[in-house]
Parts: C-alpha cells; sequence; structure tokens
C-alpha cells in the first residue's frame, strides 16, 4: 500500500529542513513531532518524524539566531544527533508514565496491542527484560507521542496512516501567541477584557429594558441638577444678585433674572433663587430615590437569572468538572460571587456613571467659567488618577487573596462538619482549631494589610487634592483682586474644584468594587461557559427496546494526562446475564461502571449497548437504562419517598411500598416516626449505612432499569446488613444485565461469569470454577481472602 | 501514647550489596543479593522533604526490592547513576524567577525562568488551571506549581527574589 502524506498538520513545515539537513528523505515523512528531552533526561529540541519504513528521532536545538545580511533574526535548529529504528522492530511500542515524565519502550517480545487481545494475551505483565527505551518526554508532550503511536501502528498495520488521527489542536492563540488553557474551547483568557466580560454582564440587564432605561433617566437628571445647583447657589446668587451695584437697587432697571422669574424686588428675587435651590435639591432626592427603589427592583431578578444559569450551567456539566473544583470553591460562585455582583450593581455602578456624568459636567462649566483657572485644576487630576489606578491594582490583588483564602475556610469548615467523627475519634479537636486559627490568621493579614493600605494611601491622596486646592484658592484670590474674576465665580470654582475630587475619590473606592465584580464574574462566566465533555450526540439513537448487551472493545481512559486507569479493556456482557467483575482496589473496576453509564468517555476504543456505541445514544435513554448502585450513597433533601421516586417522579405509592418492600427497607420506614413522609438528607433523619443503602436500591428498583451495575454496593456493610442487601440485590437482578463489582470474592461466587482486571484490563474471564482450576489471578486473590478469613475466625 | 513497633524488616538494602547499572535497552538494572534485576524502577518515599533519601527500589512489575536509605552513602559512580534516573522520574524544574503573573478567566499564566537539573536556565510560559489545586506549597519552604499539560516546577521560597514571591503572594496558601 502506497502511503500519502495529506494533511498539512502531519509534518510541520519547520522540521522538513532539518530532518533533510540530517540525511533524512523528509519529503517521505508521513507525521513528525515535537518534544522536548533528550534521553538522559536533558532539555532538548526533539524532533521525532515517521515515514514507511523508519522512526527517526532528531535531538538538538532551536536557536534565534541573526545571520549576517539578513533583515529579521531566524529559527536556526542545530542538530546533535539521529537516532533511526525501523518501523519493522517497532512492535511493541508503548508509553510508561513516571511523575512528570514519560518514557516511550518498545518490547520487542510483545506485538501490537491489537494483536495482543486477538491472542487473549495479558498487556500487562509488565517488561519481558528485552526492552528498549526510545524516547523521553515531558507529560505535555504525552498527547503528540499519542498520535505517533497510532500512526505507528496504522503504518505497521498496512491502514491509512493517518486513519482516525485527530488534527492537532491549535494550542496557542493567533492573536497574542497564548497559549489556550482548554484546546477544544479556542477561548483565549488574555485576549478577553475585563471590560467585555462587564459588558456580558449586563446583558443580563435585557430582559428589564424599561426599568432600566428609567434607572438611567433618573440618574441623568439627578447629575444634571447636581451640576447645575453649584452654579445657581454660588454664582448666580453672589454675582448676579447679591453683588453692589445692583442695577435694581434704585428701580430704574429691571434686572434681567428678576425680569426672567417675573418678581419686582430684591428681597423676592433672593427668595425666589432660594427657592429654586431648595427645590433643586428636593428634586435630585426625589429622582435618587426613585432610580435606587427602581433599581432595587431590578437587581434581584437579574441576580436570580445569574444564579439560575450558574445552578443550570452545573448539572449540565460533566463529573469531571466536579472533581476538578473544591466544593467551597463552587459554592463561592453560586452564592457569594453573585453577591458580590448584586451589591456592585445595586451600591456601585449608578454612582459610577452619575460620578462620570458628574466629571465631565462640572470639568465642562468649569472650562465655559475661566478656562485658565480650569486648566490650572486639570494639572492636579492625573497625578491623583495614577493613584488611584495604582491602588486598583493592588486591591485586586488583595480582594482575590480574600476570596481564595475564603474559600479555603470554607472547605476547611466543611472538613470539620463532615469529618467530626474522625476528628473526636482521634482526639484531633485541638489540631484541628489549631489549622483553621491558622487560616483565620492568614485572612486576619491579608486583611489588615489592605487596611494599612487604604489607611495610609488615601490620607496622603488627600493631602495631595487639598494642596492642588489651596493653590486654585490662591491663584483665583489674585484674580478676583485684580478684577479678573469675580467672587462668585472663584467661590464656584472652589465648590466645582471640590465636587470634581469627589467623583475622583468615589471612583478610587469604587475601583475595589468593580475590580471585584468583573473577579466574581470571571469566575462565574467561567461556570457558564464551561464545556460539558459529555454531550447528547447531534442525531442521538433511540433504541425501540433495549436489550441490553454490553461491549468494551479495546477501551482506554484516562483521568489526569498520561495516567491511563483502562489500557485496552475488552469484555461482553450478554443481555440478561450477570459479570462479576473482580480485581484489586484501583484496578479500574468503578471506573468502568463510570464509562458505561457515559459519566466519562473513553479515551480510545468503544463501549456499546446492544451494538450501538454509548457516544451516538440518547443520552437519556442511556442513563435511564442504567442503574447503579454503589457504595456512595446520596439522598437529597426531602421525604424518604421523594428520595426513592427520585428516578420516577411519576410512581405511585403502591410501586413505592413495593419497591421498599423488594429492597428490604420498608420495615425500618414503617419503624421511623413518619414513615415514608420522614425527612432525610442535610439537616434530616439518620439513617445508618444499610438504611441509606436499601433506600437506594429501592430508588433503582423503581427506575427499573435494563442494566444494572452494582459498584461495591455492599463493601461497607456488616455481614447481617449484608446478607439483607444481597437478597434485595438478588431480587433486583432478575432478568437485567447486570455488572456486579466486588471486593469480596465470596459474594460474586454464582455470578454467571467473572472477569478478573488488574491494570486496567481483563487478564481473566471465566465463572468461579473453571477460575479457580486454572489457578490464575482469581485464584491468588480467592486464596488470599479465604486465609484471611481463617485467620479472623481463628482469632 | 504508645508507638508502633519499628522493628519490623523495612527491606531496608545494604550499599554494599546493590550494584546499579544501565541495561540492555537504557533502563537501570541492579544486581542485588545474587539476584540481577534488569529494569528497576526508583522512587522517592519522601520526595520533597528527603529527595536523596528513602528511595525505594522496585522491579519492573513493581515488587519492592528494598529501600535504599541514602543514596549520597553510595560510591560516587553509583550516585550519579541513582541521581539520574530519579532525575528522569522526578523531572521537575526548579523555578529561578517569576517574571509574570496573570490572572485571567480564572486560568493563571505565569512566565518564569526555569533551572533543570543540568544547570540551563531557560524562560517558559505556562497555563494553569484551578490554582487552588495546582499551586501548592509545601510547609514553608516549597511551592509546587502544575501546568495544564502535567508538567510540575519546583520552587524553593528562600531563593525566590522579593519580586517574585510578590507576584507568586496571592497565590501561596
Amino acid at each position: 500500500m502506497k502511503h500519502t502524506n495529506t494533511r498539512t498538520d502531519a509534518v510541520p513545515a519547520y522540521m522538513l529542513g532539518a530532518f533533510s539537513a540530517a540525511g533524512v528523505n523528509a519529503t517521505e515523512l508521513l507525521f513528525a513531532i515535537h518534544t522536548d528531552m533528550a534521553i538522559d533526561g536533558d532539555f532538548s529540541d526533539t524532533y521525532v518524524g515517521v515515514d514507511k519504513n523508519n522512526l527517526y528521532i532528531l535531538y538538538g536545538e532551536e536557536k534565534v539566531v541573526k545571520i549576517e545580511g539578513a533583515r529579521r533574526i531566524v529559527s536556526q535548529y542545530e542538530a546533535r544527533r539521529l537516532v533511526t529504528h525501523p518501523l519493522k522492530g517497532l512492535r511493541g511500542l508503548s508509553t510508561h508514565t513516571m511523575l512528570s515524565t514519560c518514557r516511550l519502550i518498545n518490547d520487542p517480545t510483545k506485538k501490537d496491542e491489537e494483536e495482543d487481545e486477538k491472542n487473549g494475551e495479558d498487556k500487562s505483565k509488565g517488561s519481558s527484560g528485552k526492552e528498549t527505551l526510545i524516547l523521553l518526554f515531558s507529560l505535555g508532550c504525552q498527547g503528540f507521542v499519542d498520535r505517533l503511536l497510532k500512526v505507528i501502528r496504522n503504518i505497521n498495520k498496512g491502514e491509512e496512516p493517518l486513519k482516525e488521527i485527530k488534527e492537532m489542536d491549535e494550542l496557542f492563540c493567533p492573536v497574542c501567541g497564548t497559549r489556550y488553557p482548554e484546546p477544544e474551547r479556542k477561548l483565549c483568557p488574555k485576549c478577553t477584557d475585563k471590560m467585555s466580560i462587564f459588558m456580558r454582564l449586563m446583558g443580563f440587564f435585557k430582559y428589564y429594558k424599561g426599568k432600566v432605561a428609567m434607572v438611567g433617566l433618573t440618574m441623568l437628571a439627578v447629575t444634571v441638577l447636581q451640576v447645575l445647583a453649584p452654579y445657581v447657589s454660588t454664582r448666580l446668587l453672589i454675582d448676579e444678585v447679591l453683588t453692589p451695584p445692583p442695577v435694581y437697587y434704585h428701580g430704574y432697571d429691571v434686572h434681567w433674572l428678576a425680569q426672567l422669574l417675573g418678581v419686582d424686588s430684591l428681597y423676592r428675587l433672593v427668595g425666589t433663587v432660594v427657592l429654586i435651590i431648595i427645590a433643586m435639591r428636593i428634586v435630585i432626592t426625589l429622582f435618587n430615590m426613585l432610580f435606587q427603589y427602581v433599581l432595587a427592583l431590578t437587581m434581584p431578578w437579574m441576580i436570580y437569572d445569574l444564579q439560575m444559569r450558574i445552578f443550570e450551567a452545573m448539572q449540565r456539566l460533566s463529573v469531571s468538572f466536579y472533581t476538578s473544583k473544591r466544593t467551597g470553591a463552587l459554592m463561592n460562585r453560586v452564592s457569594r460571587d453573585a453577591r458580590n455582583i448584586y451589591w456592585f450593581f445595586i451600591d456601585g455602578f449608578p454612582f459610577i456613571v452619575i460620578n462620570v456624568i458628574m466629571f465631565a459636567g462640572i470639568f465642562g462649566v468649569m472650562l465655559w467659567m475661566n478656562w485658565q483657572l480650569a486648566l490650572i485644576c486639570i494639572t492636579i487630576i492625573p497625578f491623583t488618577a495614577f493613584m488611584f489606578r495604582l491602588l486598583r491594582k493592588i486591591f485586586g490583588r488583595i480582594w482575590h487573596k480574600q476570596w481564595t483564602i475564603n474559600s479555603q475556610m470554607n472547605n476547611m469548615v466543611s472538613d470539620a462538619v463532615n469529618g467530626q467523627r474522625v476528628i473526636k475519634a482521634f482526639a484531633r479537636e485541638g489540631e484541628e482549631t489549631r489549622r483553621f486559627t491558622e487560616m483565620g490568621g492568614k485572612h486576619a493579614a491579608v486583611d489588615v494589610s489592605g487596611a494599612n493600605l487604604a489607611f495610609t494611601a488615601f490620607p496622603l491622596i488627600y493631602l495631595f487634592m487639598f494642596l492642588g486646592q489651596a493653590v486654585v484658592t490662591a491663584i483665583g484670590s489674585m484674580m478676583v483682586i485684580e478684577g479678573t474674576l469675580s467672587l462668585g465665580t472663584l467661590l464656584t470654582f472652589l465648590m466645582y474644584l471640590g465636587m470634581l475630587y469627589g467623583p475622583l475619590e468615589f471612583l478610587s473606592t469604587v475601583s475595589n468594587w468593580w475590580a471585584r465584580c468583573v473577579d466574581s464574574a470571571q469566575r462565574v462566566f467561567e461556570v457558564i461557559d464551561a464545556k460539558a465533555e459529555i454531550e447528547e450526540p447531534a442525531n442521538p439513537i433511540m433504541l425501540n427496546e433495549l436489550k441490553g448487551e454490553i461491549v468494551l472493545d479495546d477501551v482506554w481512559f484516562q483521568y489526569d494526562p498520561a495516567t491511563p486507569v483502562l489500557k485496552g479493556m475488552t469484555l461482553t456482557v450478554p443481555a440478561g446475564k450477570t459479570l462479576g467483575i473482580v480485581g484489586k482496589t484501583g484496578a479500574g473496576k468503578s471506573t468502568m461502571a463510570n464509562l458505561i453509564a457515559r459519566l466519562y468517555d473513553v479515551t480510545e476504543g468503544s463501549i456499546k449497548v446492544d451494538n450501538t456505541d454509548v457516544r451516538h445514544m440518547s443520552l437519556k435513554q442511556l442513563r435511564s437504562s442504567i442503574g447503579i448502585v454503589s457504595q456512595d450513597i446520596y439522598l437529597f433533601m426531602g421525604s424518604i419517598i421523594d428520595n426513592i421516586r427520585y428516578a420516577r417522579p411519576d410512581a405511585t405509592i403502591e410501586e413505592v411500598i413495593w419497591a421498599a418492600k423488594m429492597a428490604s427497607a420498608h420495615d425500618f420506614i414503617t419503624a421511623l416516626p413518619d414513615a415514608y413522609e420522614t425527612r432525610v438528607g442535610a439537616g434530616g433523619q439518620d439513617l445508618s449505612g444499610g438504611e441509606k443503602q436499601r433506600l437506594s436500591i429501592a430508588r433503582t428498583i423503581i427506575q427499573n432499569p435494563k442494566i444494572l451495575i452494582l459498584d461495591e454496593a455492599t463493601a461497607a456493610m456488616d455481614t447481617e446488613t449484608e446478607g439483607k442487601i444481597q437478597n434485595a440485590l438478588n431480587q433486583l437482578q432478575s432478568g437485567r444485565t447486570t455488572i456486579a463489582i466486588a471486593h469480596r470474592l465470596s459474594t460474586l461466587k454464582d455470578a454467571e461469569n467473572l472477569a478478573v482486571i488488574k491494570d486496567g484490563a481483563v487478564v481473566e474471564t471465566g465463572t468461579h470454577e473453571s477460575l479457580m482450576r486454572k489457578k490464575g489471578e482469581y485464584h491468588k486473590l480467592y486464596s488470599i481472602q479465604m486465609e484471611g478469613l481463617k485467620v479472623i475466625s481463628m482469632e | 501514647m504508645s508507638t508502633v513497633d519499628t522493628n519490623l524488616d523495612l527491606g531496608i538494602l545494604d550499599i554494599k550489596d546493590v550494584d546499579f547499572y544501565t541495561a540492555e535497552g537504557g533502563f537501570m538494572g541492579v544486581k542485588c543479593k545474587g539476584e540481577d534485576y534488569k529494569h528497576v524502577i526508583l522512587r522517592r518515599i519522601m520526595p520533597i522533604e528527603h529527595p536523596l533519601a528513602y528511595i525505594s527500589v522496585a522491579d519492573h512489575e513493581n515488587k519492592e526490592i528494598g529501600i535504599l536509605r541514602d543514596v549520597t552513602a553510595l560510591s560516587e559512580a553509583q550516585r550519579a547513576l541513582v541521581e539520574g534516573e530519579l532525575n528522569n522520574r522526578y523531572y521537575s524544574p526548579t523555578v529561578m524567577d517569576v517574571i509574570s503573573v496573570q490572572d485571567k478567566l480564572g486560568y493563571v499564566y505565569m512566565e518564569m525562568k526555569l533551572q533543570n537539573k543540568q544547570g540551563r536556565i531557560y524562560d517558559k510560559s505556562c497555563a494553569i488551571k484551578d490554582v487552588s489545586r495546582n499551586i501548592r506549597t509545601l510547609g514553608d519552604k516549597t511551592v509546587l506549581i502544575f501546568d495544564v499539560d502535567g508538567n510540575r516546577y519546583t520552587a524553593q521560597i528562600a531563593n525566590l527574589s522579593k519580586q517574585s514571591l510578590k507576584k507568586l503572594d496571592a497565590y501561596l496558601f
């Protein structure tokens, strides 16, 4: 078969020259990757390429050099060594993860993974002693090496080399070159500015346009009136009414203002102006009250929308999201972050708008009144603005730190509450208190540093502002003496200057608020934007009648990069039959159950139910067809009947009682004071582990799934409770495809078929008797357990 | 409070009984008490506090052969072999300097000056997700940083400059 390289991303162009210079026919290369270490652990720009016959490893270093005569500096590759491995000798390639590095190893005694499976060979047996170390690289390169391995396997099998090779994800933002934290999201955090986050937050107001418009208009009116107020109360009153000689005094001329207001005496004029001042104040107060009232009506609903979006997003997200976030941090996102945003919009944002408009308005009026004096005032502003900006940055850090410590304190409280029995059992109350006190101390230290900064920085800024005001007073006074400025104008100016500093001062305090609000919004959007790893397929397949046959075909899976938990697991469970899964802790048993229910997706291979890949099936049908009974039992806040009905809310009371009886739960439920209406979950009736387990079995019986997964369902039970639950489970299993995972092999002895899992792969299958006869892994595990039981009974 | 019985056989290896070598294929092998293990795995039992003490030596099936109490007690050649193997497994460049730290949309971007075990100094920028988990302080001395690719970096707080510490400060808990 002739192999062709049809994809441009298969061999990066910058490697071609380096390979050619090292004597490799680069045009024949089918695939190439860039790794980062030499075999001895030293740093290296290692190019690894493959053609139809060989694997080439080129060690060297990329250097940026200035070539004489060239206009720009260029990247040049300095090759050190080329190692060539013929592909026919590389039939047993595999990667071994160490801590933060990986090794690519070839074991010539092993064939390709696929061939192993066909022959039923054990891939996890480890080294044959004839292994060769091919490549060493850091974990970051694991994804590339995985693709390379797939290409080599394809070539060795005579298939199209790039068959099923995913395109290399674009890892870097094309605008700023920043590494995408999640390449599949293509969201560059650096190019997403805070203003856009804020504008997105503003988008939540779209449902309240009328109220927002009302708030906006009243705010504008308030601001305009506030800007005009000093002019009327000072400049107009002093210069136009009170300053002699008032032409109106002698009665032969009419003052323009009196004419305008329609009054005929000075006293009436003064009274009218004062009344105007009072009226303006009243209108400002009323408008202030009005917009805050409307805002207070709107904001709780906007926050409600936001919290709903976060909560909805959390329901949509995959299990992996929850395993990567601490509960305290998630709870903070729903409650504290949303509250931060709420208070900013209630107490911060409206006043930002008012103050910004006021600042512009005041400055405009000052320029109009006396531009020379206005320009003197403006020289003080840049320094003040710079200081405020600096403070905003520092305060942003302090807020972030406080948030982090708060999350950790929440986690500690949660630990202390949930682990109270363990704490008391080990008499560690003092130590726990000490830990919390230590964290509290850190919290206090952060608060103190924030307060210290505020108490020293702000007075210094105010002092500077005062000095500015003194300079304006001095210059203005001289202008009054010289007659180039009226007294009223100077007093109005000084009043405006005070008002000009006001918005600046406010913006300085609100800048912390703004930083905190955007910080919170950033975290909130992180949850809302997080992409669910498990999604409903575009055209989900709905099976007419689900029978329940399960096939795992060469399933590979890893929770963390380069740490495979399942390594090519292959097994079949016929519909309606029971398969017992046996293996040590950490062998991958529960992972397999999670994959069948599609709580995670396989990394490689496939899981099929009734010959349909679970990734193509309707998630709802799949999950409603699978019942999982595990040792992690969660009862939701509510009554017992609500909890049993959780899987099927329309179940009748008779069905619930029947399910409870089947699960051997009815007797203990009726013995409770409120029987089926007993409240359980957080703050409810305290139930024992066995009782909770029986409720969870009743819940699964109500669900009536076609496939049942029993994941160590009785692991934490005493023998008597286990006996009761085992009966319930036996009832549950009849007629369903069952995968029973258990530590205690005695509970699985009667299973129709057993599979032994070791290091993420199936190593033995058969009935209890056949496996005992085989004297392999199962026999070993069974013997160890029986020996253990003998020791216990002797004691 | 009673203590546990420490007179158990912990499998501490006598350095006179062990002979490490580079086996065919590039792996580390060891000859120990008449046995020749061609591919051994070395693991630090206390990787932070005692990187060169209490090293678990296991065969390729992860069965522990014994524990090396002190690598520094080995001969120079043996020590170089063992340290080289440990460095490969525990590849974690040292953070010499934190050039910049930026928090964007829940991810922290860090530019650092790193030094690998061979002494080479180079710049690296990385993205860190979920900082409360992936920037960890161990006691008051060490900071471990894990990036989105799974790479790890180690910083000794005492060796960092004041500026670097200031940049990291918000994440050190």
